[in-house]
């Protein structure tokens, strides 16, 4: 099989669960391949149905960002038997999460820019969710930031959209938010107030806010070790 | 003056591309097309941004081809439809096939990499002046290509106008 034997000589970046993701080039291009492979643990007709449905939402869910002007990875190429998805590698790029962390490391004069960053964060999860897209894994290391050719303010740019699906209730955004909340204040300690500024940018920049932010309330109140009494 | 390129996914074979404007027998060309005489496919190059645009839209046609699951009945009409940001086929090869009156053509042939016969084949048939590939984008409709592929304005914020495309060409099918 073509894809395959692309494979076997492409660059192994990782390995998770779902899929393995790999480096190569691609009609010309640094591509990154993002390939899910059969899970033997599954029963074979439930493990293709699955992966097609996952590889077909990760692409819908792209492109539906990219026209809302969130960016996201170009898809070049999508081989549908063998569940790969070939996308644009975002050069010179690091994730918010490095960023976040070093930024911390080197004292507190980076505040303002990190308040910046936050802001922005909470602007452009604003426009996705106004596009009734859930990205499903919001981490700070899902989220990249890619210098500007021309030397301006940096790109924000999601990715890893494998568990995104399109929705318009307000409760599977709030669960979108908090599952970024838990992820970003483990990651990166001390940082509530980071954290509300994000949330506050959000609140600010989406115009149907208020029901989400009320049901991330609820589930906050959910969560796990939290008391389920009325 | 034309672009010979490898595939990644298909390391023997070649995708020629051969740009030409003046041309005067485009009718006879779309004539021969439909008959099957010509081993090639003839493109509307007004709607194309950049040879990647070809490349991604023949690289996704050989794969099907491989695999039998061709939406079209020759590979060359397959890299045609590729191109277009619809499922339906007549319409892609109306817009991205050359019509009568068409005053310029890409010419897109794949073959073995000892093959360059073929490109020289097709380029005397065609009457007019070869030009450079990668003047390509001189010859571009800017604003025809984002109206047909429904490219916004906040899009173009995230990429080119060929990121907002090619984008579409490969995830047409679920869409």
């Amino acid at each position: 099989m073509a894809v395959s034997e692309l494979l076997g000589k492409a660059e192994l970046l990782k390995q998770g669960a779902e899929a393995r993701v790999y480096r190569t080039q691609f009609l010309g291009k640094p591509t990154i391949v993002k390939e899910r492979f059969p899970k033997r643990y599954r029963h074979p007709v439930l493990d293709e149905k699955l992966t097609q449905r996952r590889t077909v939402q990760e692409v819908r869910s792209i492109l539906r960002c990219r026209r809302a002007g969130i960016c996201a990875p170009v898809v070049y190429f999508v081989d549908y038997t063998s569940h790969c998805i070939f996308l644009e590698e975002i050069l010179s790029s690091s994730t918010v999460r490095d960023h976040i962390t070093s930024a911390q490391q080197s004292g507190s004069c980076e505040e303002a820019e990190l308040q910046r960053l936050a802001e922005r964060i909470g602007q452009i999860l604003a426009q996705m969710h106004d596009e009734d897209v859930i990205h499903g894994d919001l981490t700070t290391s899902n989220m990249l930031l890619r210098s500007s050719p021309e030397g301006g303010e940096s790109n924000l740019v999601l990715i890893d959209f494998g568990l995104s699906y399109i929705s318009a209730l307000p409760e599977d955004k709030g669960v979108d938010l908090y599952v970024l909340e838990k992820a970003f204040l483990s990651t990166h300690p001390n940082t509530e107030p980071l954290f509300e500024k994000l949330l506050n940018s959000y609140t600010v920049s989406s115009k149907k806010s208020s029901a989400v932010i009320k049901k991330l309330d609820e589930v906050r109140l959910r969560g796990r070790k939290r008391s389920m009494v009325g | 003056m034309h672009l010979t390129q490898e595939i990644e996914l298909f390391p023997d074979h070649r995708v020629s591309q051969m740009l030409f404007r003046d041309v005067r027998n485009a009718a006879e060309l779309k004539q021969n097309a439909v008959e099957g005489k010509i081993n090639g496919a003839l493109i509307n190059p007004t709607m194309l941004v950049s040879p990647f645009q070809v490349l991604v839209a023949a690289s996704k046609a050989l794969h099907l081809q491989k695999i039998g699951k061709m939406k079209t009945r020759t590979l060359y009409s397959e890299i045609i439809f590729n191109l277009s940001p619809t499922n339906n086929i007549s319409e892609a090869f109306r817009r991205f096939g050359i019509s009568d009156a068409d005053d310029s053509v890409m010419v897109v042939v794949v073959h073995n990499k000892d093959e360059p016969q073929f490109v020289t084949e097709i380029t005397s048939r065609v009457d007019g002046r070869q030009i450079p590939v990668e003047d390509v984008s001189s010859l571009s409709d800017s604003a025809k290509i984002k109206k047909l592929y429904k490219v916004t304005p906040q899009e173009e914020k995230c990429g080119s106008l060929l990121d907002a495309v090619v984008c579409r060409m490969a995830t047409k099918d679920v869409m």
